[in-house]
């Protein structure tokens, strides 16, 4: 009985020692530099009920800072699922989805100056128009009549109306007092383009473009759309469509289709070409082609899962959401594809904002 | 269409929640299983019992009264029989009353059983020797109740109070209990006693946080039948501050269920009994939300679960017919002030046939065929039908006083998925009077889940079952009131189910036979029970080393990675002390940090923590039992979250009553 005593005190004094090991290891404290003028944030958005969307900024001379918004307004969170970020004046709007919420900070230093709260419900992209902010918002999710766009009265920061819109409003862009809104479908499938009148905020019109628009991108008086067609779970499966419509008529002036069953991912206009994403192979053909390129301009070989995606200053940047889980990883190319930076950031980065 | 347009928004929290388990598995097993039981009659042979007495110590030094079993029929009479080579835990009643009553709870204080709950009382998936959610089998009265949509069980859908016993059984169990019993299994016993007794029970607890917890058992039974009722309701409104000086408070963590279970037995006369178990559990969770203005969620489990068993010996011939019905459905308001949900219902019909023959007092054989047939539907599931069919071989063989071993071989046969063949060997050997050994290996399995196969637009038809090789080594010390178990395994699990994102875009997600795992590490579990005079002490502890390692490609390059939420070290005791008519006890949990991503990334992992939980109780009774109680749980108000952004409440009190007559 003896060695068992004592056997039993080795595992209670073991024990003691696994408990009292915990380490704390991982408080490496960055700090946020709070100069934020030129350069881009990338958005990351995180993992969906983990609030761990997060916000990252690059530099003009490339040096990365993560997670800005909570260095800098300690004990505040970017929030649940970080969709979108617009600015206006000398603000930048972060749009939280799934955590319903705005974040209103200076674009310059991203001091916290107010948050949204009420009047949002499952908000996506946000675009400005007539001094007012107006939001997509796909409101309860499964009921496909309580979609909406909220207006929001940028002097007060509060949501002032709201202007029912068919299902799944998305990316939304202001051309001219009118705001132009893809919709997408939600959890669902659309296929239109919403105008809304900002003077009356009221639907001017709404008219078909294609199956499942996904992005939006204003360039020399016309508006292009991205649209990705029906997946292969939501039988008829479709080919997706780069549309035209042209702005001084609200009208489709064009489309080009995709071969096959091709569903395009994302759009970017930079002089006078398109750059378009499918899996992730980037294409690119001029803005005034009549028939979309059979070849790649390249691959995008080191990345897993295309998740945000631009093209600006003769650079293609495109985000790595890896698993969706882990920090995923951003990458800068050249137009022709060669890869010239690497950079580590958060869950899943969805978009690129440059701040000039 | 959620799952897979994971790009769209986020997924919804019906899947991510029951999903988030540390692989993104789902599955689903099945069904029937197991085991027929072999309703013990143990007392007749006397031998049968000396060997009980010598080599089950385990089983005997913490379920005292299977001594008197005479009048006893366990449900489930297998297990006994044919796991003696592997690691077996036995929760008794008074366990189980001075546990907060659910599953999660109660395993994750007394076993090496690792949970990734979501919260309080929110979703809960166990990870047992280092395996994922639907890797561990929940056995009711021996039929796997493992959810056909997601092939784990909730263990925050299960109420402990409704049981006379739970067994934690460690290791490969598929031959026996079929998918899903790769890391282990969990076994819920409803035991029927034929004898005249008319008792009851009464459970009535309050807590913080408007916590209730209520429980009335009776037992009404003679020699000649036996009937056990039980009815629980837990409820709370789940709304604590977060612990430390935040001013958070747990928002929309708000549930109640509600259960019935009915055993009841009737012998026709000495060779034959007939058996009726029943079941009925309805229960409604708010999600707590993981940031404030979130949009409010719940979900509803309703399950029933009824099985009839007649069974009949003749000579050395034990026959069992079992047939069972298993009812399991959900739904999910992904708005709270809509009326809009989603749900799932599968409804099983199992039948079984056990024939057991004992060729003599040493060689003992049972063969198992059973059916089993499952139709359900869902919002994203189409009337979908699935039958299952599998024969068994079980052998146990006492070649000496002290050496035994077990084999046993399974088919499996479906349209569904393979057939997979699976078996198991374990043998025992005691050395000494204090020491014996044991060797066990098995080949398990696990089969789709009616999601995996079946989702509308990204279900899978053509995916295998995840197949497990595995073997343990365990070494038992035991005297009259101590006993210490040290067990090794190495598990090699394939093809394993996971959902992922088409890569490229990722847009689309859809299931596939993946990665493999390989899983070792060891188990300590003691119990000692001294007495000093008039004061009794139970000390109880058990200590996991768990490595469970996947294949993970980073920048092209494929390394071994932890699974997440698998922690290294998971630590549990607990002290009980009683002198006189006082009772006090106390329960200390550790676990160590775990990772959160699959590539191990160090600034995402969560935390350890260390909780504690005090109780004492006073018995006024003088014939009868009537305790009053008082618990404080997480007794240093520990700050934790066993999930990343999912708080757990600081220190908080339940007093309760416990009455026996």
């Amino acid at each position: 009985m003896k060695k068992f005593n004592r056997l039993f005190l080795a595992v209670i004094v073991s024990s003691a020692f696994f408990a009292s090991c915990s380490n704390d290891d991982d408080n490496n404290k960055e700090e946020a530099s709070g100069d934020y003028k030129g350069g881009l944030f990338i958005l990351n958005e995180g993992k969906f009920e983990t609030p761990n969307g997060s916000v990252s900024y690059l530099s003009d001379n490339l040096t990365l800072e993560n997670n800005i918004f909570s260095l800098v307004n300690p004990g505040k969170i970017t929030g649940d699922t970080a969709q979108n970020i617009g600015f206006q004046g000398d603000n930048a709007y972060v749009v939280a989805n799934a955590s319903n919420k705005i974040e209103v900070v200076n674009r310059y230093t991203f001091k916290s100056i107010a948050t949204i709260t009420t009047g949002l419900k499952y908000p996506r992209y946000i675009a400005f128009a007539n001094g007012k902010g107006y939001v997509t918002n796909w409101g309860d999710p499964y009921n496909a009549a309580d979609d909406y766009v909220a207006v929001i009265d940028l002097t007060t920061n509060t949501v002032t109306s709201s202007i029912p819109v068919t299902e799944g409003p998305e990316k939304i862009v202001e051309n001219n007092g009118k705001l132009y809104v893809a919709q997408k479908g939600g959890y669902g499938q659309g296929n239109s383009l919403t105008v809304i009148n900002a003077a009356t905020n009221t639907v001017a019109t709404n008219f078909a473009v294609g199956d499942v628009p996904t992005s939006l991108v204003k360039d020399n008086g016309a508006l292009y759309i991205l649209c990705a067609g029906r997946p292969s779970y939501a039988a008829p499966e479709t080919a997706g469509k780069l549309v035209k419509v042209d702005l001084s008529n609200n009208t489709v002036a064009a489309t080009l289709n995709f071969t096959g069953l091709t569903h395009p991912g994302f759009l970017d206009i930079n002089d006078s070409k398109f750059y378009y994403t499918v899996g992730n192979n980037i294409y690119t053909a001029a803005t005034s082609a009549t028939a979309l390129p059979t070849t790649a301009l390249f691959k995008a070989s080191e990345v897993k899962i295309l998740y945000g995606f631009a093209v600006k200053n003769n650079n293609i940047y495109i985000g790595d959401a890896v698993n969706y889980t882990d920090p995923g990883n951003a990458y800068i190319y050249s137009l022709t594809g060669t890869l010239s930076k690497t950079l580590n950031v958060g869950v899943s980065p969805n978009g690129f904002y440059f701040n000039n | 269409m959620l799952v897979v347009n994971y790009k769209t928004t986020a997924r919804p929290g019906e899947w991510e929640g029951k999903q988030q388990d540390a692989s993104q598995e789902t599955c689903l097993c099945n069904k029937y299983r197991a085991l027929g039981k072999k309703s013990v009659e143990i007392m007749t042979i006397r031998i049968r019992f000396t060997f009980f007495l010598l080599m089950l110590c385990q089983f005997i030094s913490a379920q005292s009264d299977s001594i008197k079993l005479k009048e006893v029929i366990v449900s489930d009479s297998n297990l006994k029989k044919y796991s003696s080579s592997q690691s077996i835990q036995v929760l008794n009643d008074s366990i189980i009353d001075t546990n907060q009553p659910s599953l999660t709870y109660l395993l994750n204080f007394n076993t090496v059983i690792y949970f990734k709950e979501n919260g309080l009382g929110m979703t809960s998936a166990p990870s047992f020797r280092g395996t994922t959610g639907a890797q561990t089998a929940v056995i009711w009265n021996g039929i796997n109740i493992n959810s056909q949509f997601l092939g784990q069980a909730d263990f925050n859908t299960i109420g402990t109070r409704d049981f006379n016993s739970i067994t934690v059984k460690a290791g490969g169990g598929s031959v026996l209990y079929g998918s899903s019993a790769i890391g282990g299994s969990i076994h819920l016993n409803n035991d029927l006693r034929f004898k005249n007794e008319f008792s009851n029970h009464v459970f009535f607890s309050a807590g913080s946080y408007d916590t209730y917890s209520a429980n009335y058992r009776t037992i009404v039974s003679s020699e000649k039948y036996s009937l056990q009722v039980s009815i629980s309701r837990n409820s709370s409104e789940n709304d604590f501050k977060y612990p430390g000086t935040s001013d958070q408070r747990n928002i929309n963590g708000e549930y109640y269920n509600t259960s019935m279970n009915t055993t009841f037995g009737y012998k026709f006369n000495a060779n034959n009994i007939i058996k009726a178990y029943s079941q009925f559990y309805d229960s409604e969770r708010h999600f707590s939300l993981t940031s404030p203005n979130a949009l409010k969620t719940k979900y509803n489990d309703f399950n029933t679960r009824n099985l009839l068993e007649w069974e009949s010996l003749f000579n050395r011939f034990t026959s069992k017919l079992r047939v069972a019905h298993i009812g399991e459905s959900y739904k999910y308001f992904p708005n709270i002030d809509s009326k809009t949900f989603t749900y799932g219902k599968v409804e099983t019909s199992i039948i079984k046939y056990d024939l057991a023959f004992d060729v003599n007092d040493k060689i003992k054989l049972n063969s198992i065929v059973d059916y089993s047939r499952n139709k359900g539907y869902g919002s994203s599931i189409d009337n979908v039908k699935r039958e299952v069919g599998s024969a068994s071989l079980l052998l146990h063989h006492l070649l000496t006083e002290k050496w035994d071993y077990n084999a046993s071989i399974r088919q499996e046969i479906t349209d569904n998925y393979g057939n997979p063949f699976l078996f198991s060997f374990g043998t025992r050997y005691q050395f000494t009077d204090f020491y014996r050994i044991k060797l066990n290996a098995s080949k398990n399995f696990r089969m789709p889940t009616y999601n995996d196969l079946f989702w509308e637009g990204s279900g899978n038809p053509n995916l295998k079952p995840e197949t497990s090789y595995q073997a343990e080594i365990g070494n038992e010390f035991f005297t009259k009131n101590f006993s210490l178990s040290i067990t090794g395994y190495y598990n090699s699990i394939k093809d394993l189910l996971r959902w992922v994102p088409t890569e490229g875009s990722g847009d689309i997600w859809s299931p596939e036979n993946t990665d493999k795992v390989r899983a070792y590490g060891a188990e300590v579990l003691l119990e000692w029970k001294p007495k000093i005079g008039t004061h009794n002490f139970t000390l109880n502890g058990t200590y996991a080393y768990t490595v469970s390692e996947g294949k993970q490609l980073i920048k092209n390059e494929l390394v071994y990675k932890q699974l997440i939420y698998v922690p290294y070290h998971k630590l549990t005791g607990s002290v009980a002390y009683n002198w006189k008519k006082i009772s006090s006890y106390f329960q200390y949990l550790y676990n160590g940090e775990v990772y959160s991503t699959p590539f191990n990334n160090p600034a995402t992992r969560v935390k350890d923590y260390n909780v504690g939980n005090l109780g004492v109780d006073y018995d006024f009774g003088t014939k009868n039992s009537y305790k009053i109680g008082f618990q404080v749980l997480n007794l240093w108000n520990e700050n934790y979250q066993p999930v990343i952004s999912r708080q757990m409440p600081g220190r908080n009190y339940t007093i309760y009553i416990n009455l026996n007559f």
